[in-house]
C-alpha cells in the first residue's frame, strides 16, 4: 500500500486521463472537458504536494519499482511543475479550441497522456522507462501540434517536429544502446558505478555520451538543434504551443539532469577537461546568442515566443553547466528557473490567445498595434508576462535569472555569466517591442483590427499565472527552498 | 521483491565476474573475428543475388513488342491513373491490429512466468489489460471499428 501511495500521482493522472477519454467518447457535451482535465491535473499536482509534505522517507517499499521509477523529491517537484504547466495549457485550450472551431475532445486526452509520459521521464532511473516516457510525451505533443488538420502550416510544423523528433529519439536510443553495450547496465545508477570503475575512458562511452547529448539538446530545442521549433510553435494551436514550450521542455530538462547527474555524475564526466560541461557551455552560448538575435527579427509574436523559449533553454543550460561545481545550488536554480519560465510563458501564450478571436487570431506585432488603448484589460497581462520573460523585477523572471547567474558566478563561470547577462539585456529588446506595439502604435489603415475573445478558462489561466509570477517574484525564498530540497546530487 | 528476481539475476552474476571492460565487450578489432562469419554470409548473399540479376539481364533473350510493353493488368486493358488512393481505413485497421498484437506479445511471457511473478505480476497485467479494454471501448464508441462509414 505505501507503494500505491507513492505512485498515487501517476495513478490519479492515469485514471483521470482514461476517464476523460471515455467521457469524451460517451458524452454529448464538449464544454466540461477542459474543466475536467484541469481538475485531474490539479488533483495530480496536489497529490504530489501531499506526498512532499508527508515525506517519501516515511513510505516503505519504494525500491520495488526502482530503478524503473525513482520516487524522490526531484520526481515530486517535476510532477507538480508538469501538472501546473499542463493545467495552464488545458485552461487555455478550454477557451481557444471552441473559439477557433477546433473543439475536439481528443486534445485533452492527448494532453493528459503526454503529461503522464513527461512525469514518467522525470521519475525514471532506467534508460528503458526513460525512453518509454519520452515517446509517450512526444507522441502526444506531435498529435497536438497537428491538431489544426486543415491548415498546411500546422501540418508542415507537425511533420517537421515529428520527423526531426524521431531522428533525435533514434540518435538518443543509439546512444543508450552503446552505453548499455559498454557498461552492461540500463539503470542509471549501475551505469554510473561501472563508469566510476574506469569504463569512462572507453571510446564507446564517449561516443554514447555525444549521441545522448545530441538527443537531449534536441528535446530542449537548443541551437543548433532548434530548427523545428519556430515552425512547430507557430503552426500548432496556441494551447499546444504552450504545452510544447512548457511541459515538453521541463520534461526534457528533467531527463537531462537525471542522465547527466546520475549516470554521468563521476569526476571525469563532470570535469571541464574531459566531460560534458564544456560541450553544454558552448551550446548554451550559441543558443542564447543565436536565439536572441533571431528573435528580434521576427514579425510574428508566436515565432518570437518560440525563439524566446530557445533563448530560455540557453539560460537553463548555463545552470546545468554550473551543476558541475555546485550541484545543489545550480540544480535548484535550474528547477526554480523552470517554474518561473513555466508560469511566465504559459501566461504569455494565454494572454496572446485572449487578444484575438475567431478569424482574427493575433499572431504578429501588427495585430497587437493599439490594443493597449482599445482593450487595456487584455493588453496589461501580455505586457506583464513579457516583462517577466525579459527578467524585470519584481516578476519571477528576474529572480529566476538571478539565481541561475549567481550559481554560475559562484561556480566560477564568469565568462559564461557575462555572456548570459548580455544576452538577457539583448532579449529585453523584443519583449519590450510587444509593449511598444500595444501602447504606442496604431493599426495601419484598413488592416484587420484585433478583437479580444471572452473566455472564463483563458482568464483563469492568465490570473493563475499572473498571481504566481507576482508571488514567486516578491517572495521567492520558500519556493527556492523547495527547489533546493528537490535538486539532484551527482552519482 | 519477486517481480525483480528475474531481472536482477544477470546483474548478480556479473558482479561475481571481474568487470574488466575490454574482456567483456572486447576491443573493436577483437570483435571483428567474432562477427566475420556474419559479414561473410552477408557478402555471399549480396554477391549471389547480384549475380542472378546480372546473369538474367545478360543471358536472357529480349524481344520487346508493343504488346509486351504495356502494363500488365490481368489481361484486360489498363485504365485509370497509376496513383490509386487507398482508403485510410486500412491504416486505421492496421494500427489497431498492431496495438492488440503487442498486447499478446506482453501476455505470453507473463503467462509463462505467471507463478514466479505472483500477485504483483497479476495486478500489473490486470491494470494493463484494463487500460487496453478502455481503449477498445473508446475506439468502438468512436466508430473506428465500423468498416462502412
Amino acid at each position: 500500500m505505501p507503494l500505491a501511495l507513492a505512485l498515487s500521482p501517476f495513478l490519479v493522472l492515469g485514471f483521470g486521463a482514461l476517464l476523460i477519454m471515455l467521457a469524451e467518447a460517451f458524452g454529448s457535451r464538449r464544454g466540461g472537458m477542459a474543466l475536467g482535465s484541469t481538475i485531474v491535473l490539479f488533483a495530480t499536482g496536489l497529490t504530489a504536494a501531499g506526498l512532499w509534505m508527508y515525506g517519501l522517507e516515511n513510505l516503505k517499499g519504494l525500491e520495488a519499482v526502482a530503478p524503473w521509477l525513482l520516487l524522490d523529491r526531484f520526481t515530486l517537484f517535476f510532477q507538480m511543475l508538469l501538472c501546473l504547466g499542463s493545467a495552464l495549457a488545458a485552461l487555455t485550450a478550454g477557451g481557444y479550441l471552441p473559439e477557433h472551431e477546433l473543439d475536439r475532445g481528443e486534445f485533452y486526452a492527448l494532453l493528459l497522456f503526454a503529461t503522464f509520459g513527461a512525469m514518467m521521464v522525470s521519475a525514471s532511473g532506467d534508460l528503458l522507462t526513460l525512453f518509454l516516457g519520452l515517446e509517450t510525451m512526444s507522441l502526444g505533443a506531435y498529435a497536438m501540434t497537428a491538431f489544426r488538420k486543415a491548415s498546411p502550416r500546422a501540418t508542415e510544423g507537425a511533420l517537421k517536429y515529428f520527423l526531426l523528433g524521431s531522428f533525435a529519439a533514434a540518435i538518443l536510443l543509439y546512444g543508450f544502446a552503446l552505453l548499455y553495450g559498454a557498461t552492461g547496465h540500463t539503470d542509471l545508477a549501475g551505469i554510473s558505478k561501472v563508469l566510476r570503475a574506469g569504463a569512462v575512458k572507453d571510446p564507446m562511452v564517449v561516443t554514447s555520451l555525444v549521441l545522448i547529448l545530441v538527443g537531449l539538446v534536441f528535446k530542449v530545442s537548443a541551437v543548433p538543434f532548434h530548427a523545428w521549433t519556430p515552425d512547430a510553435y507557430e503552426g500548432a494551436p496556441t494551447p499546444a504551443t504552450t504545452y510544447m514550450a512548457v511541459v515538453v521542455k521541463a520534461g526534457a530538462f528533467a531527463m537531462m539532469l537525471r542522465i547527466l547527474l546520475t549516470a554521468f555524475g563521476d569526476a571525469q564526466s563532470m570535469s571541464w577537461s574531459a566531460g560534458w560541461p564544456p560541450v553544454l557551455a558552448g551550446i548554451a552560448v550559441l543558443t542564447m546568442t543565436v536565439a536572441n538575435l533571431v528573435a528580434g527579427r521576427q514579425e510574428s509574436v508566436k515565432r518570437m515566443l518560440a525563439y524566446s523559449s530557445i533563448a530560455h533553454a540557453g539560460y537553463l543550460l548555463v545552470g546545468v553547466v554550473a551543476t558541475m561545481r555546485a550541484p545543489q545550488q545550480a540544480g535548484a536554480s535550474v528547477l526554480f528557473y523552470l517554474l518561473g519560465y513555466t508560469v511566465s510563458t504559459a501566461g504569455a501564450f494565454a494572454a496572446l490567445v485572449l487578444c484575438g478571436s475567431r478569424g482574427r487570431e493575433t499572431v504578429s506585432y501588427e495585430d497587437l498595434a493599439g490594443i493597449g488603448r482599445r482593450h487595456p484589460a487584455v493588453a496589461l497581462p501580455l505586457a506583464f508576462f513579457a516583462l517577466s520573460l525579459a527578467g524585470i523585477p519584481p516578476t519571477v523572471g528576474f529572480f529566476a535569472k538571478w539565481f541561475v547567474f549567481r550559481a554560475a558566478v559562484e561556480s566560477g563561470f564568469y565568462v559564461l555569466t557575462i555572456v548570459a547577462f548580455l544576452n538577457s539585456v539583448l532579449g529585453a529588446y523584443y519583449y519590450i517591442r510587444v509593449l511598444v506595439y500595444m501602447y504606442m502604435r496604431e493599426p495601419a489603415v484598413g488592416a484587420p483590427v484585433a478583437v479580444p475573445m471572452r473566455s472564463g478558462y483563458v482568464v483563469a489561466a492568465v490570473i493563475l499565472s499572473a498571481v504566481m509570477v507576482i508571488v514567486l517574484g516578491v517572495a521567492p525564498s520558500d519556493t527556492l527552498d523547495v527547489a533546493v530540497a528537490a535538486a539532484l546530487s551527482p552519482g | 521483491m519477486t517481480l525483480n528476481a528475474d531481472y536482477e539475476s544477470p546483474r548478480r552474476s556479473e558482479a561475481n565476474a571481474t568487470p574488466k571492460l575490454d574482456e567483456r565487450i572486447g576491443h573493436p578489432m577483437t570483435l571483428l573475428p567474432t562477427y566475420a562469419p556474419v559479414f561473410l554470409i552477408m557478402a555471399v548473399a549480396a554477391a549471389l543475388a547480384g549475380l542472378f540479376f546480372i546473369l538474367a539481364s545478360v543471358l536472357g533473350k529480349k524481344n520487346p513488342t508493343p504488346e509486351k510493353m504495356i502494363p500488365f493488368e490481368c489481361g484486360s486493358e489498363s485504365s485509370g491513373g497509376n496513383h490509386v488512393k487507398l482508403s485510410v481505413k486500412f491504416y486505421l485497421t492496421a494500427i489497431l491490429f498492431v496495438v492488440f498484437d503487442i498486447e499478446t506479445v506482453f501476455i505470453y511471457p507473463w503467462a509463462v512466468q505467471f507463478r514466479s511473478l505472483g500477485a504483483l505480476g497479476l495486478a500489473s497485467m490486470g491494470t494493463f489489460l484494463a487500460v487496453i479494454a478502455v481503449a477498445l471501448v473508446y475506439i468502438w464508441k468512436k466508430g473506428a471499428l465500423e468498416w462502412e462509414t
